[in-house]
């Protein structure tokens, strides 16, 4: 049963899986280390998706709905700005209030757009995103097929990785971003713009997730379902915690992650009589539990990591 | 969408709030009020329980498990019990994320939504395998045995002995305990400043766990009274899936400033927005989803005059006359 296709096969679907985590965590990542803890990132994804899929489906332009999924996050970022910033609201409350208000706004879009009985067949698009093979390095032998044969997305995640962390760790930028992660009041004397930097990563962050939202609805899938995210946005901070921070650690925790995410797709294909598939679905939550509990205790993040800051001058 | 908006806006206050649909919001308010005050217990001490959803779901299926078990429960006996047992399932399914966040400091929000799908998933196993109705064609339970069933309290209604009790007695219990006890005290002074509720050698760990356990066994109770009171049975909808009541239950919460008292006002006001909204929906064909939507910009409104954290630590200090 267990053949050498089925192993690559698995490593094949674990990239793919690992991309809107890892595009989404990043993007977190950077606002984490300026002290901002946005959970709201579930609700930007859970937006991109949604846009993608409609602005796909009534225009059938793929390029069209990933821009508009990323400005739709960047929409969302924005107001997240607004409030925590701002008028310095609390982070955690905010945050799951904007999940609330997204997982409210699809839902009845969707339903405002198609009616309320979608089924047997729900509206869908024609063409999804197709993966691009890069030319030669598509045809090396077993790690050709299983690298380079993706979603230009896959390609921008990993390029990011490495630009997150030369960004964060060998700029001045990322002295400065880090510096008010750890205490934005003495990064304020310094001179440092703590409100602005926050905004202008938070938008970031909104564009990127967003767009890492979009590869559910029109990359993976060819529909929008209800809260299709299914809890991505809190895996991918959890992996954050994880990570302890750094990109490149966050790389590796996102892999092991859609691995197990992708096993757990493999075990209900095959449906194997002793294991109902109710328990494969379970695997990818608990083994976050797990991962929590067995590499995420007593870490410590960015030291003002979700603590309004008040300009004291 | 082209419809009448204030036709639609009629339907929604018929259907909340019209002397007909009143016992029907106060049934559809219960559930909401006893998670979302359980989340008032954490939420004031700033841990951020999202899992009464799964809370909820273990506690409906335990009532269920118990009804179908235990047929012959001698009828005053069993709904106590029962649903006690509903509460202690929710707790349980509480500890696990209490203990990670009390004393690993592991993000509760994560756990405790992790634990939810994790719910959510069992209890389908359970409804689709071994306790599945073989005669029903959805995955649900058998109807639980009639002389089980939460009493009736008031005739004509589906208000049953639980919206009774969620309204008169969980709400001044727990406004006493919040407002008046050390316990509240404890609560808020570690929601406002870790560090001083450490000064004030208050044993954090037990503290968060104690207050985690007691928001779990709320929304274990709530799934009781719900499957015990109203449904008779456990469904996989449970909760209204555009509104689910553990995710609405955190709203309320916020709404009502972790108050008991205002707590009780705005469960019943988001009960009667579902309400409303279905039969705005049979009404004037406007989708449900509507009333996520309402909710949600409630919130917002809310959140943009609310300083959590001014509020709760003044109010400390004038208890603790600084």
């Amino acid at each position: 049963m267990i053949t050498a296709e089925v192993i690559l096969g698995l490593l094949y679907s674990s990239i793919t899986l690992l991309t809107p985590l890892l595009l989404a965590g990043l993007a977190e990542l950077l606002v984490e280390r300026s002290g901002i803890l946005n959970l709201s990132l579930e609700g930007t994804m859970l937006m991109g998706a949604f846009v993608a899929f409609m602005v796909a489906f009534y225009t059938g332009d793929l390029y069209y709905a990933t821009l508009l999924a990323s400005i739709a996050g960047a929409v969302l970022c924005l107001l997240f700005a607004i409030l925590t910033i701002t008028l310095a609201l609390d982070q955690m409350v905010t945050g799951l209030a904007l999940n609330l208000l997204t997982i409210g706004i699809t839902s009845y879009l969707y339903r405002a757009s198609f009616g309320w009985y979608v089924s047997p067949i729900p509206p869908h698009i024609q063409t999804t995103l197709q993966p691009i093979e890069i030319p030669v390095l598509s045809q090396i032998l077993v790690i050709g097929k299983i690298l380079f044969s993706h979603l230009p997305h896959t390609y921008a995640a990993f390029v990011l990785v490495f630009l997150t962390w030369w960004l964060l760790f060998k700029t001045e930028k990322g002295l400065k971003i880090r510096a008010i992660g750890e205490d934005p009041q003495t990064a304020d004397y310094l001179g440092i713009n703590v409100n602005l930097t926050r905004y202008a990563l938070l938008i970031l962050e909104g564009c990127i997730a967003g767009i890492a939202g979009s590869l559910l609805s029109i990359g993976y899938y060819n529909m929008f379902l209800d809260n299709m995210t299914q809890g991505r946005g809190y895996i991918a901070i959890a992996l954050i915690i994880l990570s302890r921070w750094n990109p490149l650690l966050l790389l590796g925790g996102a892999f092991l992650f859609s691995f197990i995410d992708a096993l757990q797709l493999r075990i209900q294909a095959f449906n194997i009589p002793f294991l109902p598939y109710q328990f494969a679905l379970m695997l990818p939550y608990l083994f976050t539990i797990v991962l929590l509990f067995v590499a995420g205790r007593k870490v410590k993040g960015p030291a003002s990591l979700a603590k309004p800051f008040k300009k004291l001058r | 969408m082209g419809k009448d908006p204030l036709q639609a806006y009629y339907w929604l206050f018929q259907g909340a709030f019209s002397p007909s649909a009143i016992s029907e919001t106060f049934v559809r308010a219960t559930p909401l009020l006893l998670i979302s005050i359980g989340l008032a217990v954490v939420f004031r001490a700033k841990v951020w329980n999202i899992g009464a959803e799964g809370q909820f779901y273990i506690g409906g299926m335990m009532t269920a498990i118990m009804g179908i078990m235990f047929k012959d429960l001698p009828a005053p006996l069993a709904f106590p019990v029962i649903v006690l047992i509903a509460g202690l399932g929710g707790a349980i399914w509480a500890l696990i994320p209490a203990i990670l966040k009390a004393s690993y400091g592991i993000n509760e929000v994560i756990t405790t939504l992790m634990f939810n799908y994790v719910a959510i998933y069992l209890v389908s196993y359970l409804l689709h395998g071994p306790f599945r109705d073989p005669i029903s064609m959805f995955p649900e339970t058998e109807t639980i045995n009639p002389a089980l069933w939460a009493p009736i309290a008031v005739q004509g209604t589906r208000i049953h002995v639980g919206v009774l009790l969620a309204f008169v007695i969980v709400v001044p219990l727990a406004y006493f305990f919040l407002k008046r006890s050390a316990f509240g005290l404890k609560l808020d002074i570690l929601g406002s400043s870790p560090r001083v509720a450490e000064y004030a050698n208050i044993n954090t760990t037990h503290l968060i766990i104690q207050a985690m356990l007691i928001s779990g066994f709320l929304a274990g109770l709530a799934g009781g009274f719900e499957v015990l009171g109203i449904q008779h049975k456990m469904r996989l909808e449970l909760s209204p899936t555009t509104s689910p009541y553990g995710y609405t239950g955190i709203a309320v919460a916020l709404l009502g400033y972790l108050n008991p008292l205002l707590i009780a006002l705005t469960s019943f006001f988001l009960g009667g927005i579902i309400n409303g909204s279905m039969t705005m929906h049979r009404m004037a064909q406007i989708p449900v989803g509507m009333a996520g939507i309402i909710q949600a910009l409630i919130i917002i409104f809310i959140l943009t005059g609310y300083f959590v954290e001014d509020k709760l630590s003044k109010k400390v200090m004038e208890r603790l006359k600084l």
